[in-house]
């Protein structure tokens, strides 16, 4: 009951904050753009006569080959649902920070973040049905009758799953910082750098092997993409998508005993 | 009723507050004085369950704050300002705390009345100026219909007209039987509305009792402040938090 009014007011906050749509309108359109982007170019190719000058032959492919920007907008959903919680007004208006009210209005500290890992979880379920589904959409419309391949449907579904799955488990091992860090700024940076521009996780792997069991290079396989689109080496699958959730539960753990434990 | 029971608090070595005890009745408004950085609102906030003592006990009825259901039910509080996320507007934020304590929507639009922001409701919280703030946490802090309140520098902000307001309120709730706790560094000020006294300075109780009690002996407001709390040059380290 008490769960149910907390996670109540946690979907209603996110919803009226308008930077939560950046992040949701970030995964939609960044991949749509590289979706179209792509699919134009598929088109391109086929048209011509020549499959060889690209990687996909279908709209799923050429769709799917945007997911992994999608990222972004999963990392800063995961940011803000906690990190707004620290952002100070001016000094001119008091200087307070919403955290206060949240936990003198919450019975519980605990039921709070069980109720903001479940916003998480819902907003970018949500944000990535949306986006999956209207890749594919736009990337059939631009290809069109030139398509030369067509992805089964349960190579779909569990490409789509888990590509969610990626996207959820990045976004709670966001929130997860982001509780420990008691602000937005740094996490965001940190994080949507790694997620898009120069992954550090890739680059350790350079010094250790060991860098491949860091919870993005584990999962990525999630995303279904053709091995000879990415970085070979590393887990499989399965055992990948085990270790990122293992990597996500202990953070979202420690995150709660410190949340639990530490003054406000 | 609000007990406050030897609480002690350290922030590393230093200590903030030194076994601090005093209660806050019903039907009475009870001012909470002291010099900034004295430790009201770290008092306030172990009160509210957002920091821990290292010993002592803080309680509201009897229980310790945050084993209370629904806490805006019996207690509405603030503390620095608004408690507001800016880039949200007051209605979106009452709204979210009105759903966390399962308090009916139309209540949303009441307290807004109540406090004179009718018709800021749809405006962001980033526009707003100091006193508006302090009422949209005023706000938040009558949403429940709690019988206790618990303000930290209520008055701070606040136009002629807002002080005079906010004294109506704050005198008819205790008139009706509520519980007033509210923090000040100004005696003029808290003696217009409070009926008790509670002074603390550097961490430490110097004296609890009815206003024109703690108050007798000196020739002025100011007098009594300075000689309860040992700072006669007038200048207070401003220290708060």
């Amino acid at each position: 009951m008490t769960l149910l009014r907390a996670l109540s007011a946690e979907l209603r906050k996110a919803a009226t904050l308008p930077g939560i749509w950046v992040g949701v309108g970030v995964m939609i359109v960044a991949s749509a753009a590289l979706t179209a982007y792509n699919a134009s170019m598929v088109r391109g190719a086929l048209a011509a006569g020549r499959p060889e000058d690209t990687a996909f032959g279908s709209a799923f492919d050429a769709a799917f080959a945007a997911v992994p920007l999608g990222t972004v907008g999963a990392v800063v959903i995961g940011v803000l649902v906690i990190g707004s919680e620290y952002t100070a007004n001016s000094p001119d208006a008091g200087g307070g920070r919403q955290i206060t009210t949240t936990l003198t209005v919450a019975s519980g500290r605990v039921r709070v973040l069980a109720a903001k890992v479940l916003t998480v979880t819902f907003l970018v379920a949500t944000a990535a049905a949306v986006t999956l589904a209207g890749t594919v959409a736009l990337a059939a419309v631009v290809i069109g009758g030139h398509a030369t391949e067509v992805v089964a449907v349960d190579t779909a579904l569990a490409r789509s799953g888990g590509t969610t799955l990626y996207w959820i488990l990045t976004a709670l091992i966001a929130f997860a910082i982001t509780v420990l860090a008691r602000s937005a700024v740094i996490p965001l940076l940190v994080l949507i750098v790694n997620s898009s521009l120069v992954s550090v996780s890739l680059l350790l792997t350079n010094l250790t092997p060991l860098a491949h069991w860091l919870p993005d290079l584990a999962g990525r396989r999630l995303f279904g993409l053709p091995e000879d689109f990415t970085v070979p080496g590393g887990l499989e699958l399965v055992p990948g998508a085990i270790v990122m959730g293992a990597w996500t539960l202990a953070l979202l753990l420690i995150a709660g005993i410190v949340f639990h434990r530490r003054d406000a | 009723m609000l007990t406050i029971d030897g609480l002690t608090k350290r922030h590393g070595s230093r200590t903030v507050l030194a076994n601090v005890t005093f209660q806050a009745l019903p039907g009475r408004v009870t001012g909470f004085l002291g010099p900034n950085g004295a430790g009201k609102s770290s008092t306030l906030r172990i009160l509210l369950g957002l920091d821990r003592p290292a010993s002592g006990a803080a309680l509201v009825d009897g229980r310790p704050y945050r084993n209370l259901r629904d806490p805006l039910r019996t207690v509405g509080s603030m503390l620095d300002g608004s408690g507001a996320h800016r880039s949200r507007t007051a209605l979106n934020h009452l709204a979210w705390v009105a759903r966390s304590n399962g308090i009916p929507k139309r209540r949303v639009s009441d307290v807004l009345e109540q406090v004179g922001l009718a018709d800021a409701g749809r405006t962001r919280v980033s526009k707003f100026s100091l006193g508006m703030g302090q009422r949209l946490g005023l706000a938040s802090a009558l949403l429940g219909e709690p019988g206790a309140l618990v303000l930290d520098e209520p008055v701070n902000g606040l136009d002629p007209e807002g002080i005079r307001w906010i004294r109506g309120l704050l005198r008819g709730h205790a008139d009706a039987g509520g519980t007033v706790l509210l923090s000040s560094h100004l005696i003029s000020e808290v003696a217009e509305i409070a009926d008790d006294l509670v002074v603390i300075t550097a961490g430490r109780i110097v004296k609890t009792g009815p206003v024109a009690e703690v108050t007798a002996g000196y020739a002025t407001l100011e007098d009594a402040f300075f000689g309860l709390t040992g700072d006669a040059s007038g200048t207070t380290p401003g220290a708060a938090r």
